[in-house]
């Protein structure tokens, strides 16, 4: 029979199909000696950039912190610590500050990190305009000097209160180095030669990015060799290398993983508040039309939100409980204003939230005149002109949003008010934002500095015009508070005026803070222990904190 | 028309046809709205400097093209400048140079990331295409072979459910199955900072690390061609002249290799042309599943980040491919049936 002769042929061809993607049985090889101990992470991103002058991601920062040392480091309460320097001494006036450099600090290439590599540092991040955001936290230098090997000098042109905050980000980099880099906004920084406790090994851009520790830091000496942070593209595989002991630890996941992971036997699921603390708002459009922005501004806003009583009825009928356990599943913090509680001792933890109650929003808007007259469901204003409908925008890359939206819909329609849902991309959801202020609600969010200087600034009349001011509001009182916090250097009094600040925009319902996302980590508890887990504060299991702390099960 | 001809012919349809490309792929991406210096750097509290250093290093300074400073038709501009001068020449003056600019989001050139991950896609759903293509024609033949009986619809519901899988699910209960019962890497090109003692090693991991995204693309695309196959197959088993050959004693074996399979496989060029076009777009869906580096993947991104230049690189990579394979298939058919020269 043919057919004889053509089954052999599709056999072959099968065998040969199976042969060529047949499973090697063989391990992988080990990386480097067999004592080496090494930490796998599993993260969904990768960074950006190598260049600190460049990087946006919080990955790239992440590689930043094992690889470079800076002045100051941010601890996971919130608070800051001295590293490169052993010292510091501010002149009375607080404009002259002299840091003393601890000794033994070496690039990876074995020269030594002296005072003229800081100098060098401050005055590059300053001076590049082809470094967009660094040049932001030099602001206020006027002079940076290193006048011997061990001191280095700051001058500002101000007393300014975070100093701190401004130094952490400013990585030191070798001056014999970036010196010669030509043009520092293209420049890769491949070899990213540093002087922290780990030095890089290998970067495949969106694959892995693999450290080795030095054992030659002055402050800080890692149990672990080697740390690979491996990048996985679907939630739903990064979950599942940890199951499988692929990774020993994962720096997100997906919350609907977080309920049959804690179950598992080995791993533990860690949350809390995030190191880069980030914060969900529904912004309601308050720019009084003397206040609207000449040229850019169309403030078209409804003049229901302008009123403050609508905006406390809304308030009263959101429930935030709710919206966290939907939207989130049950893993985020009620929000309050701006300031997240990601910001320890800034974050005003005395207020009390507005109470939810569909009843109360009720009477709030029946007293101010807000009546349904023609039976429809929806509230007019007070002389009738037009109901209380809002228009709600949202941008169409959040992942929250859409879920939100609909529920807002569900619960200020107890109260008798209609929203109009519409999804935009960003570019167009800011040209209806601001400076323009055409919009009624929108629903978008920030991610916050360790200083809250810049989210409180958003709300002051000043901002209006620049589009950072998202409501349009405007409040003498505010402005002159933002202005002192700014100036004083007394932190116990700062931290009472940025208080005092919180109170008034809660007070004003300027905007709704649904909640402050947690942060969802997991990692093997057969592999290492003693993660730093977020009773101090903040969670971040890959910060340096962590992968100094941790050792091997034995 | 003479063969050299109707060569002649298709090329220059597909040298206008990538020109065309390159015009439109400038523009495609300079009528969205939007500032693509401040696109994907959403940060406030860039300065304006900041905003125009960014402007000058990518090019965005400069008018779009002689009258119009952007392609916003309210906003004009200068008429009378060298036209050299617009971005649009650079642009093409650039490609023409072989350079496709930098990426926004990476600050690394286009040209040499779109290579690193064009050869991961190659390597990827080159070693998926074929397999499907030999595994789909071989059971096409035999499902065609042994019309209406077992074998037959035993294929036939075999390749209607593979092909009409969806491909993502597949992946990740395929990634479960496989990184949980036998220990196969979850995602990724290589075991990430593994270090390896011979070249061989290498490859094997690699190839470890492609087994479970290439048996997924198999399957589906398996589904495709066998029922292709099957179909042409079987029109032409019907024809007659093969009943001549049959009359004649030839073997079954002797009409489906000499005269039934190369008329049969004019649908099946058709389809694998347009499949290797597309190849070089990678499997979004299988890329981002096993975090397999592709290309797919990186368009993927680059539209999430509004990363222009990669995209266009991206676009034109992908257009230049599916034409060549156009080109190339248009070619075959002149060689498989030489009626097509013809018409």
């Amino acid at each position: 029979m043919p057919l004889k002769k053509f089954f052999p042929l599709l056999v072959i061809l099968l065998l040969l199909a199976a042969c060529a993607s047949a499973p090697q049985a063989t391990e992988a090889p080990p990386g480097g000696e067999a004592e080496s101990v090494i930490l796998k992470v599993g993260w969904a991103g990768s960074p950006d950039t190598l260049n600190p002058g460049t990087a946006v991601l919080t990955e790239a920062y992440t590689a930043f912190e094992l690889v470079y040392d800076s002045m100051y480091q941010l601890n996971l309460d919130g608070t800051y610590s001295l590293e490169l320097a052993e010292s510091v001494n501010v002149s009375d006036d607080g404009t002259v500050w002299t840091f003393t450099i601890r000794e033994g600090f070496t690039f990876h290439d074995g020269e030594p990190l002296t005072a003229g590599d800081i100098a060098f540092s401050y005055n590059f991040y300053a001076s590049n305009p082809d470094f967009p955001f660094l040049p932001v936290y030099t602001g206020y230098f006027a002079s940076v000097e290193a006048p011997d090997d061990r001191t280095v000098v700051i001058t500002l042109s101000q007393a300014i209160p975070n100093m701190e905050s401004q130094l952490i980000f400013l990585y030191v980099l070798p001056e014999h180095i970036w010196s010669q880099v030509a043009t520092p906004g293209e420049y890769e920084n491949a070899e990213m030669i540093g002087s922290g406790p780990f030095k890089l090994v290998e970067y495949a851009p969106d694959e892995f990015i693999h450290f080795a520790a030095t054992g030659q830091h002055p402050l800080y000496s890692p149990k672990i060799n080697e740390a690979v942070f491996q990048r996985f593209e679907n939630q739903d595989a990064l979950v599942q290398a940890l199951r499988t002991g692929q990774v020993d630890m994962i720096t997100e996941m997906p919350n609907t993983a977080v309920a049959s992971l804690r179950n598992e036997a080995d791993i533990a699921v860690v949350n809390g508040p995030s190191f880069y603390p980030s914060v969900a708002d529904v912004i309601f459009n308050v720019v009084e039309p003397e206040n609207c922005p000449p040229g850019d501004g169309v403030c078209s806003g409804h003049p229901a939100l302008r009123d403050r009583q609508v905006r406390l009825a809304l308030a009263h009928a959101t429930d935030k409980q709710k919206l966290i356990d939907v939207v989130l599943l049950g893993l985020g913090d009620p929000g309050l204003t701006l300031i997240p509680n990601g910001l320890g001792p800034f974050y005003n933890d005395s207020l009390v939230d507005y109470e939810y109650n569909a009843a109360t929003a009720n009477s709030i808007l029946d007293e101010a005149g807000y009546a349904d007259t023609d039976g429809d469901g929806v509230r007019e204003m007070p002389d009738g002109s037009q109901p209380l409908l809002f228009r709600m925008n949202y941008p169409d890359d959040s992942t929250t949003a859409p879920r939100m939206s609909e529920l807002l819909k569900e619960m200020w329609a107890e109260a008798g008010v209609a929203v109009e849902i519409q999804a935009l991309d960003p570019d167009t959801l800011t040209s209806v934002c601001c400076p323009a202020f055409d919009f009624d609600v929108i629903l978008w969010g920030w991610g916050s500095d360790p200083d809250p200087g810049f989210l409180l600034s958003v709300m002051t009349s000043a901002e209006i015009t620049t589009g950072n001011s998202e409501t349009g509001y405007s409040n003498p009182t505010y402005d002159e508070l933002y202005d002192q916090q700014g100036v004083e250097l007394d932190m116990e009094k700062r931290i009472e005026i940025v208080w005092e600040m919180q109170r008034i925009v809660f007070e004003d319902v300027l905007y709704i803070i649904p909640f402050y996302e947690q942060t969802v980590q997991a990692y093997r508890t057969d592999r290492f222990t003693g993660w730093l887990t977020g009773d101090a504060g903040k969670l971040a299991l890959e910060d340096l904190s962590s992968l100094i702390a941790i050792e091997p099960v034995k | 028309l003479s063969r050299s001809r109707y060569i002649l012919q298709k090329f220059a349809w597909a040298v206008f046809t990538i020109a065309f490309v390159i015009v439109l792929n400038f523009f495609l991406f300079r009528v969205l709205p939007g500032d693509p210096a401040r696109a994907g750097i959403r940060d406030p509290r860039l300065t304006q400097e900041a905003v125009e250093a960014i402007r000058v290093r990518f090019g965005l300074d400069k008018p779009v093209i002689n009258c119009f400073q952007s392609l916003n038709p309210l906003e004009t501009g200068d008429c009378f400048i060298n036209p050299f001068e617009t971005q649009f020449f650079i642009y093409v003056g650039n490609l023409l140079r072989g350079d496709l600019g930098i990426s926004y989001d990476t600050n690394r050139p286009v040209k040499d990331f779109l290579i690193a991950r064009l050869w991961n896609t190659i390597l990827l759903i080159g070693a998926g295409q074929i397999l499907a293509i030999i595994l789909g024609m071989a059971l096409g033949i035999l499902a065609a072979y042994r019309a209406r009986t077992a074998i037959d619809y035993a294929a036939l519901l075999t390749s209607l459910l593979a092909w009409s899988l969806p491909t993502f699910w597949l992946g990740i209960i395929l990634l479960f199955i496989g990184s949980s019962r036998f220990g196969l890497p979850i995602g990724g090109r290589e075991t990430a900072g593994g270090s390896f003692a011979t070249v061989w090693q290498e490859w094997a991991d690699v190839g470890r690390h492609m087994l479970l995204p290439t048996l997924t693309y198999t399957i589906v695309f398996m589904g495709e061609y066998m029922l292709i196959m099957r179909s042409a197959l079987l029109d032409v088993l019907s024809e007659d002249y093969i009943l001549t050959a049959r009359a004649k004693g030839l073997r079954t074996f002797q009409i489906l290799k000499d005269h039934a399979l190369k008329n049969a496989m004019l649908p099946m060029v058709t389809l694998i042309a347009i499949n290797l076009g597309f190849t070089v777009a990678g499997a979004v869906q299988i890329e981002t599943v096993f975090s397999w580096p592709g290309l797919g993947g990186a368009i993927y991104e680059a539209v999430g980040r509004r990363d222009f230049p990669v995209l266009q690189g991206a676009f034109l990579l992908v257009a230049f491919s599916v034409i060549l394979a156009n080109l190339i298939a248009d070619l075959t058919y002149s060689y498989l049936d030489p009626r097509v020269q013809a018409e």
